[in-house]
């Protein structure tokens, strides 16, 4: 680290040339910024040796244009004005590296979701806080400095937390690829809900016939250390070197473990139906989960007296698809296939089977077909208005009567059947929010796990080095679930295959000489990464960098001005203010 | 373990969304990945597009990122505008064998300037703009195309020598060969994604009768900013703005009788992410959609729907469509029968929009039987199990992932691209062995 | 344009000028929710990006004020969803002071507005701009305030 220390000595004499790239992102930045007024401007802007504006600055045409330009004009400091840096600061920063170019000199402008996409019909107030943004931009580019390249080794071992089906894949196949997993299962028993199910709608198989196998190579694997009963007590560290406190929860024994990777599969749970259609005033009234468990029989049973059921009835969306209630916003994407095989296969031992639906989204491989199938056997689909949902009534003699109105006729109908399952919806764990916090993930809507790009990304999460799996990312199918544990499992290979990574020079730093030793940093920093070095006379406060992630509390709390936090200090938060409030003569005026 | 020479390499063919993750997970975990893609260009029907649901991102802004990353990584070899010819050999120890298409311009000498394209005098529709815009006989699809070399399409070149004389660096050669290329891989992944159904299939929707009726397809290129009309969104027949635009859902998907029995995962989303995007080029024009069901399963999809119908004022009709006929006055007049109101209706609009369902690639069944693998009934790749083998064929070493078995969203098909990457290495990891 | 132009501009149309505080995690990445979700909102506010709401020290909302911010905004994660785990408890205890060294100032504590927008929220966060400008509009210009 020698010479990136010498570099920085370098970065800071030198007189900043900055390049300003403004894109047009198609029409969705062009059509309301006025790109080229803002890129002509910024030509005048102190430091600023070049600026142009370009279609594209993300294809390959604009990143080579980068290229030249920081070749041919010696270019020190590179600005794009484009779209949201959560979307592209790693693909410029590349490109800056790529010309040689020290990634932390580069600096994004966001013209298109914070300017562009929310003020369309304001072109003008539009151009004039693209402006100021740019020039904001360019004011934080003259004080930035150039931060060492950190490379770190990646622990080949990875914790799986939840050992349902994802869960089990994702450890599977992390082994069979040759590296060690932990599987963290809170429960006695692996295997998660699909073990409990019977019945495994939308397929032909029960749960345990699916399961069983699976959990049994993992059982087996020598790769592979389970660790039922238990949960993940403390996390700490970061990609490549996390640190893991496993409890056991009969015992209470703590393990730690070291880790490079994480997948998190923790699941969900049904939702429990409290106040909709009548679901605790009988015990004929059950969830599809609870339909699920049910022990097969050649017959179906209703619960409270074992009479055999003869009128069988499902409403849909329950606890789904309900605008306005959060967690409840979301639709649960499986029951509409798993209802539909559940009224196929159950049509045969009863006499009449009633779907209630808003819609019929039975959108996967083979789902149509069990559509087809239950209504070939006569099983009846009513559709009831968004806006009216239908009624439950439990008489005094425990009948149930449901009561709706029928979309496609307009007719108020009744049905009484002897069982009622609800499909309710998918919901996270009880204990969700712990894990959140536990691995730093944030939660979308729907209470589930946020991937790092909707579209693109969706088993990597902003905690690098931490994956997500199954049913902790949204509602989804059990072979969905499968699916996404494979992905994960590769995402988590790729990382301890290469066995090195680079982490994120973003850290604090105390300067000896102004720390007057009062302690305040230690006790707001939420990592415990800074300590008394009392080899220093006198004793100062200094920072464990490979424990510090760069949240600046340090700096901010520090009462002697004694903590830099990189890339974030104070002069850098200041000139950006400052150009913005206070912009100079030439800075305000631009290309004149 | 008694093959000590263990190929350690992979072919991925496909080079959409799906076969990008795919190349690029095993690529990165160290193996050497061939990436054959038969089109000019990766990026496959992504990079049509013009937003994706459901956050309305620009789909070339997170699409070319991934097109640089994948041209970049010196553990991918791209084959593009290449064929898969015959593949010998078990798990392991595939002997794949590849045609190179002659583009007629020297990859390592053409730098993409577009002088070519200037002098070229032959103009024909563009295949990327499903032929709403033209192109040159020389040209690359679209301008952020990977890699960024310019292809003779020969059926429509005149052999006028312009290009040849104007190219300074002297790339351009109209002798050219296809090459013939063998590769040793130990795993294969298909990821060959999937075409749209044909509209005009039904001729009471108009398609292809009137010039106002479009599919969803041609539709993402007319609001394009890199598009033939440079994103105006506007009527083919007389260049006029749309006041009132109609969207009809299901277009081949779920009609037994057209061989489509599948629902297409897709159309429900992106026909609502269109209808919005029309409301976010003209908002006072009337945008409705006809459905049969609206199918918005996918994380954030119920919410983009919501959002759509309250946010936006995108009106639903829940009904198919009888039929599309043209007024006297030029508009478009929709005959439907509302479900929800049990009323059949006419409705009048100045552009209809056809969703279509998507169908599995005319060549894929040539593929499978090159590859061995078997294909349903629907024309899409069989898995070999819903929850042991999701990603894996009937043959071991060569999996699937992608729209190759079956309709799927974007998440999904990165997903499964994951997904398939994970048991390739794994047989490679095993020198050809399935653990 | 001249300096003149600008100057008469800009007295005749006063617009509030907000510095925004975003913490990276939640409500920067709350923004750019609302921009893609296309919801519009007062374009007031100039966005800073920071990695955690525990990263702002009073002084950056003092020097904003005080170089003419009519408002000043800090938006982060709930508390309890902090990315770095508390950052945001810890501003939030710095809040009450901050108000009290404004109130001091014979600032209106209405200019400065503390709310938690997470990743998810692109509404939250627009409302939340959009309150403080029309609050912002009511005070008027923060010069007058200064005197």
């Amino acid at each position: 680290m020698t010479e990136a220390s010498q570099k920085i000595d370098t970065a800071e004499k030198r007189e900043p040339r900055i390049g300003v790239f403004v894109c047009h992102c198609g029409h969705n930045i062009a059509g309301v910024v006025d790109v080229e007024e803002v890129s002509e401007k910024a030509k005048s802007l102190p430091g600023v040796v070049f600026s142009t504006h370009e279609m594209f600055m993300c294809a390959d045409a604009g990143q080579q244009l980068i290229k030249d330009k920081i070749d041919e004009l010696k270019l020190n400091r590179v600005v794009v004005a484009s779209c949201s840096p959560r979307m592209h600061e790693p693909t410029f920063r590349r490109v800056c590296e790529s010309a040689g170019l020290n990634r932390y000199l580069f600096e994004q402008v966001n013209l298109r979701e914070h300017v562009s996409w929310c003020h369309m019909r304001q072109p003008e107030a539009a151009t004039e806080k693209a402006w100021d943004l740019v020039r904001m931009a360019v004011a934080r580019a003259r004080q930035l400095d150039e931060l060492p390249i950190k490379q770190v080794d990646v622990t080949p071992r990875t914790l799986v937390v939840g050992g349902g089906i994802a869960g089990l894949r994702a450890a599977l196949d992390i082994a069979d690829r040759g590296f060690e997993a932990v599987l963290v299962e809170k429960e006695p028993e692996l295997g998660g809900h699909v073990r409990k199910w019977t019945h495994l709608f939308p397929a032909d198989e029960s749960g345990a016939q699916v399961i069983s196998p699976l959990i049994r190579h993992v059982e087996r694997h020598k790769l592979i250390d389970v660790m039922t009963n238990s949960k993940v007590a403390e996390f700490g560290g970061y990609i490549g070197n996390f640190d893991v406190k496993i409890e056991n929860l009969k015992t209470h024994k703590t393990k730690t473990v070291q880790v490079g990777t994480v997948v998190v599969a923790t699941g969900f749970r049904p939702f429990e139906p409290e106040g909709y259609y009548a679901y605790e005033q009988s015990e004929n009234i059950v969830t599809l989960a609870q339909l699920q468990e049910l022990p097969p029989r050649a017959e179906l049973r209703r619960p409270s007296d074992g009479r055999i059921v003869k009128k069988l009835a499902f409403i849909g969306c329950v606890g789904s698809r309900e605008p306005g209630k959060k967690g409840h916003e979301h639709c649960s994407r499986h029951c509409c296939s798993a209802v539909a095989q559940a009224s196929a296969d159950l049509k045969d031992r009863v006499d009449e089977v009633l779907i209630l639906y808003q819609d019929i989204r039975t959108y996967g491989r083979g789902h149509e077909e069990l559509h087809r199938l239950a209504l070939s056997k006569h099983v009846i689909y009513s559709k009831f208005p968004r806006e009216e949902k239908p009624t439950v009534h439990v008489d005094d003699d425990g009948n149930i009567k449901v009561t709706w109105t029928d979309v496609l006729t307009g007719d108020q109908l009744e049905f009484e059947p002897e069982l009622l399952v609800l499909a309710t919806a998918m919901i996270p764990p009880d204990d969700v929010a712990e894990t959140a916090n536990l691995f730093s993930l944030t939660r979308s809507g729907d209470g589930f796990f946020n991937p790092e790009h909707i579209k693109l990304a969706p088993l990597t999460t902003h905690t690098a080095g931490v994956m997500i799996a199954g049913a902790a990312q949204a509602a989804k199918n059990a072979s969905e679930s499968v699916i996404d544990a494979s992905g994960a499992a590769a995402k988590a290979v790729g990382l301890m295959a290469r066995g090195k990574v680079e982490i994120e020079s973003t850290v604090s730093h105390v300067i000896p000489e102004l720390c007057s030793a009062c302690h305040t940093c230690i006790t707001c920093c939420p990592y415990g990464a800074i300590a008394m070095d009392e080899e220093h006379d006198p004793p100062v406060a200094y920072v464990t960098e490979a424990k510090c992630h760069g949240c600046g509390t340090c700096a901010a709390a520090c009462p002697s001005n004694a903590i830099i936090m990189y890339h974030s200090t104070d002069n850098q938060i200041m000139a950006m203010i400052e150009a913005y409030l206070c912009p100079t003569d030439m800075e305000q005026q631009g290309g004149n | 373990m008694s093959d000590k020479k263990a190929i350690n390499s992979a072919m991925v063919v496909g080079g959409g969304v799906a076969g990008m993750q795919a190349a690029l997970d095993i690529a990165n975990q160290g193996y050497k990945v061939y990436l054959v893609e038969k089109s000019p260009t990766i990026g496959g029907r992504m990079a049509q597009l013009d937003k994706t649901f459901p956050t309305l991102d620009c789909s070339a802004c997170i699409l070319t990122p991934r097109l640089s990353e994948v041209s970049r990584h010196p553990n991918i070899e791209l084959l593009a505008y290449a064929d898969l010819e015959e593949v010998t050999g078990t798990v392991g120890d595939f002997l794949v064998t590849v045609i190179k298409r002659s583009r007629y311009v020297d990859e390592e000498k053409c730098a993409a300037c577009g002088d070519c394209t200037e002098v070229c005098p032959v103009e024909v529709p563009n295949e990327f703009d499903r032929g709403l815009g033209i192109r040159k006989a020389i040209y690359t699809p679209f301008p952020q195309a990977t890699p960024n070399i310019y292809t003779i399409d020969m059926e429509n070149c005149i052999r006028c020598k312009r290009c040849v004389s104007e190219c300074q660096r002297d790339a351009i050669d109209l002798e050219m060969q296809d090459e013939r290329l063998e590769f040793r891989v130990g795993a294969i992944v298909i990821a060959t994604g999937y075409e749209m159904f044909d509209v005009s299939r039904y001729p009471r929707l108009g398609y292809a009768r009137i010039p106002d009726v479009i599919d969803a397809l041609e539709y993402e290129r007319l609001i394009n900013a890199a598009g033939p009309t440079q994103g105006h969104l506007i009527r083919l027949s007389d260049g006029k703005i749309p006041k009132s635009i109609g969207f009809i859902q299901c277009v081949g998907a779920r009609d037994v009788a057209k061989g489509v029995p599948y629902c297409s995962r897709v159309c429900c989303m992106y026909g609502i992410k269109n209808a919005v995007m029309a409301k976010e080029h003209y908002p006072d024009a009337e945008v409705n959609i006809y459905y049969a069901d609206i199918r918005a399963f996918g994380k954030g999809f119920e919410e983009f729907y919501e959002m759509a119908r309250t946010r936006f004022g995108v009106n639903f009709f829940r009904g198919r469509v009888a039929e599309v006929t043209r007024t006297q006055e030029g508009r478009l007049a929709v005959k439907v029968e509302d479900t929800l109101s049990a009323k059949p209706m006419e409705i009048e609009h100045d552009l209809v929009v056809l969703s279509p369902g998507i169908v599995p690639p005319q060549d894929l069944l040539r593929l499978s039987e090159k590859l061995g693998v078997s294909v349903r009934n629907d024309g899409y790749i069989d898995v070999s199990h819903h929850y042991f083998g999701p990603v894996d064929t009937r043959i071991p070493g060569v999996f699937v992932c992608g729209c190759a078995d079956g309709p799927k969203d974007i998440p999904d098909s990165v997903t499964a691209g994951s997904a398939a990457a994970m048991k390739a290495t794994i047989i490679l990891s095993h020198g050809g062995q399935s653990s | 344009m001249t300096m003149a132009k600008t100057q008469t501009d800009s007295e005749h149309e006063w617009t509030p000028r907000i510095v925004a505080y975003c913490c990276n995690w939640c409500s920067y990445a709350g923004a750019d929710l609302a921009g893609t979700s296309r919801i519009q909102y007062p374009p007031n506010a100039r966005i800073v990006r920071v990695n955690c709401t525990g990263r702002i020290s009073p002084e950056f909302i003092l020097a904003a004020l005080d170089m003419g911010a009519d408002g000043v905004l800090v938006s982060g994660c709930h508390p309890g969803d902090c990315h770095y785990t508390s950052g945001n408890l810890k501003l939030r205890a710095r809040w009450a002071i901050m108000e009290k060294a404004i109130e001091q100032a014979g600032i209106d504590t209405r200019r400065i507005r503390l709310q938690w927008a997470s990743a998810s929220e692109g509404q939250v966060f627009a409302d939340g701009v959009a309150k403080l400008v029309e609050q912002v509009k009511e005070l008027g210009p923060i010069q007058e305030e200064w005197k």
